[in-house]
């Protein structure tokens, strides 16, 4: 890799001082867990001059308990230790079964919850420094008409990416809100809103965040009564690997009846894929088979698959068969 | 002189060889500190890099090193060769130029430093559109695509089809492998000036080197010593010095320094060679009762600008009536290199297959099928006995795939138990090997015994993981009644007696029989030195537990110490050579495999895999049972996970890591069981392990069939395929 230099500041308000002002310039960057973007400067997909790390920022790690039921995840708390939390796993399923489905336990006990939500995708021709592709400034989308069996069937176009967090999807089927802040001062957003296809915003990035932004905290609100959540990974092999398909539900029942629910995909679309309208459609209908076949086949209902991931449809409704019945059977 | 009717001791009298040990540098290997090639540091050495232009068919314009040459800490830049403009193929022929610099990052820089003006041409010859294009240029002097092989007859085989009471008419096809190496191809050249060398190779014949590398030096092959004291991996791939060895001789000999060139993991892949693909198009018939009438193949093998490999169908089962033609493809890419029993897990998984639709199509076993059309006695046994392991005794789908899950009772007591639901089916599959192995002559051993009782056992043999550093010491301390880590074993430098190279398993045939026979001589010459302190003649004693007894008389004995200080100054040195009495090739192995494949989403869950395999006298039953799993292993990776994959269009590689180029990892291992077959009583010693990697593949699919009714012709078994072939089931 290109050598840089390494700032280690003290407080956020001094670490996004140091980084530019426009999302052109990427002469910094900034460093949490390392796993995402010592990959990326070894293969020379950025070249930074100086890399802003965040580990020496105190009490940016760690979870917090709020009275209301809620829970404040720092952005630099690692995902073994959220895999390891039994608090969390009594809560929020879903999270847990997401941590541990990440990688591998060298890369979870470094790599971390800000970290994994802000990484860059795994496509080859993003991977490669060989391809100019969009992602990269590029003018073309390689996978459009080239090896694609790992790309998006939903949301696609100009880049057919998927996004690679595991975490993501269950964070957005657990409704969480992500804290950022900039020189200007802290915002909060959901994390639904916190990322962008590639046709809403700049092709070159996969979130909402600002070139002089860090992302600090994630929320993740208290649970309703009754809730049950769920992350079901098809992963090609059960060694590390990232995901084919993935599955995030959350729900709550009323008696026989299904009372609300939010489903999110994973690896199929270039952002966390919530299924708005396939959720609407099953609130109030009765439990059962009827209900699981509706799901899968309403969730991918719009998929335009390219040449080589057609499977991915009947695999990712296979997963949400099984997530439904998995919560309700 | 050794008795001519030498042999191994009788199995029951042995004490070491036989029973389970470990290796002896087991523990060098789990804490690190056994030294790879690429582990050298050497006073002064320098990092090579070679630098490649990634397209499989380029025009090169221009290339300026004078960047890299600038670049801080860059020593040598030079091109690979003077007026080299064009780039055939994408593998070795891509190197354009090397960069040598004091540390790894200063070569990688200076490699990026290299400016490289080139033009793609417009067909890259990867697709086989692209090759059979009208106007595509011809990869080999023969033409893109020929016809390299014939058996049979035609017509025969047709009039034979036509009488089976049963026909499939089915193409089944296998990807590229790579090798995967660990360690990757490359070595360590310490040179400084003068008329010696050291070279630290990753190499699968230590013995054979010497004369490549002193080529590149300017030196003859008595000038340059090569040493391999251990390896991660060789597979194959590893036999010559490759382009990485002569351009890292080459830099050595202008720098005069040594020069650490050690291939990274995108180079591996695109020019160490690997497992050619196929393509086997058939058509066999069978008879009611279950004999295989006819078969008719036409293969197509993908080796790159090699010729590829298959053996020449019908392979491993009887066949009345048989045709095959083989066609050779050529792509502009890597050729093929021997890799594991090269050609037949090709051969096998289309066989065996086939052999399952055969026998599920006339509504017979597929066990029974398979026994009645496999002429060695070995594979009957085996198959029964893999078959009661895996439970095909109590499976209840033994003619076709079942609906219903599994229950309780229609598995074998400890089986592994496939995911819940009913989503999820099981099944059975089978396979079987036959391999060639045994030894042939060359190599040879010293062993040597000094006063103070310690003894060195050695050859120059390579250790490629099998555990052949470990029999170089056993087998002379079984002899002299010692114990386990007794004798100092020294191998992996050809300064030492030659061993062989490490090909077609014929390692442990080769090197282990001139091991006895040295043994045997320095027993025989000890029991000279014996014969006046202890009064029998030689051939009169006993070496058991550290002491030496008279056979007859066995209250005259002395310990191993006491009988070694006889010899005084002088230590005793004894050379063996290979005895071709003491090794017997021809090696059968069958293997059964149980599945569990969820029918929603694809995926498919190897439970258990059990091998059976024979070899003769067993050296090391541990380390041999480290080789049959090592081949299940390799199998079952094959099966579900390994394809490369490249941009036709760009005539680029894209698998290019170990991220996308899948190989299965700890969390895809089932239960495996590897067992010995004991009734293989010959009294000789065999490798064996490229058999064990043969059949897994065909078994892993029959399986996949037998659980769903999902027949996948073509590996590896991804989901997607799988999710296909389950709309035919």
């Amino acid at each position: 890799m290109k050598n840089f230099e390494m700032a280690l500041p003290n407080s956020v308000d001094e670490a996004v001082g140091l980084l530019p002002k426009t999302l052109s310039d990427d002469r910094a960057r900034l460093l949490a867990g390392g796993q995402d973007l010592l990959t990326e400067m070894k293969e020379y997909l950025v070249e930074p001059d100086l890399v802003v790390n965040l580990k020496s920022i105190p009490d940016l790690d760690g979870v917090v308990w709020a009275s209301d039921g809620s829970l404040e995840i720092g952005a630099l708390t690692t995902l073994a230790s959220l895999e390891k939390d039994a608090s969390i796993a009594a809560a929020f399923p879903a999270l847990v079964q997401a941590a541990a489905s990440i990688a591998s336990p060298q890369i979870r006990s470094a790599a971390t919850v800000g970290g994994n939500l802000n990484q860059r995708p795994r496509c080859w021709y993003y991977r490669s420094e060989d391809y100019p592709c969009l992602k990269k400034g590029g003018t073309e989308c390689f996978s459009y008409y080239g090896k694609n069996r790992y790309n998006a069937i939903l949301g696609g176009g100009p880049s057919y990416i998927v996004h690679p967090s595991d975490l993501a999807p269950a964070l957005v089927a657990l409704g969480a809100e992500v804290q950022l802040i900039s020189p200007r001062g802290e915002r909060v957003l959901t994390l639904e809103e916190f990322f962008v296809l590639p046709s809403e915003g700049d092709v070159l990035r996969e979130t909402r965040l600002a070139a002089d932004e860090v992302l600090t905290r994630i929320r993740v609100p208290a649970p309703a009564a009754g809730q049950r959540s769920i992350y079901l990974k098809f992963k090609e092999r059960d060694a590390y690997d990232f995901a084919l398909a993935a599955v995030a539900l959350v729900l709550q029942t009323d008696g026989d009846k299904l009372a609300s629910c939010r489903l999110v995909l994973g690896a199929v679309a270039p952002v966390p894929w919530r299924c708005t309208r396939t959720e609407r459609k099953l609130a109030g209908r009765p439990l059962g088979e009827e209900l699981v076949a509706l799901a899968a086949q309403d969730a991918l209902a719009d998929a335009e698959p390219l040449s080589e991931n057609g499977y991915k449809v009947p695999l990712t409704q296979g997963l949400i068969a099984e997530a439904f019945e998995a919560l309700t059977i | 002189m050794v008795d001519p009717t030498i042999r191994w001791k009788s199995r029951k009298k042995l004490n070491l060889l036989n029973t389970e040990y470990p290796r002896v540098d087991a523990s060098a290997k789990v804490t690190g500190s056994a030294r790879f090639s690429h582990d050298m540091r050497l006073p002064g050495m320098v990092y090579g890099r070679l630098v490649m232009i990634p397209a499989s068919r380029a025009t090169i314009e221009s290339i300026d090193l004078s960047q890299a040459l600038a670049t801080p800490g860059v020593v040598l830049a030079e091109l690979a060769e003077e007026d080299k403009d064009q780039v055939r193929y994408l593998g070795d022929d891509a190197v354009v130029a090397i960069v040598c610099g004091t540390s790894p990052e200063t070569a990688q820089d200076g490699v990026r430093a290299v400016q490289i003006e080139w033009t793609p041409e417009d067909n890259m010859l990867i697709s086989e559109e692209q090759i059979s294009a009208p106007d595509a240029p011809k990869i080999n002097r023969r033409g893109n695509l020929r016809q390299s092989g014939e058996r049979g007859d035609a017509e025969k085989t047709v009039q034979a089809l036509g009488s089976a009471d049963v026909q499939v008419s089915a193409t089944y096809s296998v990807p590229v492998q790579h090798h995967l190496c660990l360690e990757t191809h490359g070595c360590v050249v310490d040179y400084n000036g003068g008329d010696e060398a050291t070279v630290y190779a990753s190499t699968q014949a230590v013995s054979g080197n010497p004369g490549s590398f002193a080529r590149h030096l300017g030196l003859k092959s008595s000038q340059v010593r090569v040493v391999c004291q251990h390896m991660g991996g060789g597979f194959g791939s590893k036999f010559g010095i490759g382009l990485e060895g002569a351009m890292a001789c080459r830099a050595a000999r202008q720098l005069k320094r040594p020069v650490h060139l050690m291939l990274d993991r995108k180079a591996e892949f695109l020019m160490t060679g690997n497992r050619s693909g196929s393509r086997q198009v058939m058509r066999a018939g069978a008879s009611k009762d279950g004999r295989i009438v006819a078969l008719e193949v036409e293969a197509f093998k993908f080796g790159g600008t090699s010729g590829g490999s298959l053996p020449t169908p019908p392979y491993m089962y009887q066949v009345e009536e048989a045709y095959a033609k083989i066609n050779t493809v050529h792509q502009a890419l890597d050729g093929n290199r021997a890799m594991r029993a090269p050609g037949h897990p090709q051969a096998s998984f289309a066989m065996e297959s086939m052999v399952d639709e055969l026998a599920y199509g006339i509504g017979m076993d597929p066990l029974e099928f398979r026994i009645k059309n496999l002429s060695d006695e070995a594979h009957h046994r085996q198959l029964r006995r893999v078959a009661k392991e895996i439970g095909w005794d109590v499976h209840p789908n033994r003619s076709g795939p079942g609906k219903k899950p599994l229950a309780s009772g229609q598995r074998p007591a400890g089986a592994p138990l496939p995911p819940a639901g009913d989503h999820w089916k099981e099944g059975i599959g089978f396979g079987v090997s036959r391999w060639g192995g045994g030894g042939h002559g060359g190599a040879r051993c010293e062993v040597r015994i000094d006063s103070d009782g310690s003894v060195t056992s050695s050859c120059a043999v390579q250790d490629l993981g099998t555990g052949s550093r470990t029999y170089v010491g056993t087998i002379v301390a079984e002899e002299l009644g010692l114990g386990l880590n007794a004798v100092k074993a020294r191998i992996g430098d050809s300064a030492l007696p030659p061993g062989v190279a490490s090909g077609g398993s014929v390692t442990t045939g080769s090197v282990a029989p001139a091991v006895q026979h040295a043994a045997l001589l320095a027993r025989e010459a000890l029991e000279k030195k014996l014969e006046p302190v202890l009064g029998a003649e030689p051939g009169a004693y006993t070496f058991d537990k550290g002491r030496v007894f008279v056979t007859d008389d066995p209250k005259k004995s002395l310990s191993w110490q006491e009988a070694c200080a006889l010899l005084g100054r002088d230590p005793l040195v004894v050379t063996g050579k290979h005895q071709g009495k003491l090794a017997d090739g021809g090696v059968h192995g069958s293997q059964a495999v149980r599945v569990a494949v969820n029918t929603r989403t694809g995926q498919i869950k190897v439970l258990d895999m059990v091998a059976v395999q024979s070899q003769g006298l067993t050296l090391n039953r541990l380390a041999t049972k480290s080789q049959i799993n090592g081949g299940m292993v390799g199998a079952l990776s094959y099966a579900l996970f390994e394809q490369r994959v490249l941009d036709a269009d760009f005539g680029n590689l894209l698998s290019a890591n170990m991220e996308d180029y899948k190989i299965a990892g700890a969390k895809d291992i089932p239960r495996m069981r590897a067992l010995i077959d004991d009734d293989d009583m010959r009294p000789t010693v065999s490798g064996m392990a490229e058999g064990t990697g043969v059949p897994g593949a065909g078994a892993i699919a029959n399986a996949v069939y037998n659980a769903c009714g999902a027949r996948v012709r073509h590996l590896p078994l991804t989901p997607d395929r799988v999710l296909e072939a389950l709309k035919d089931a």
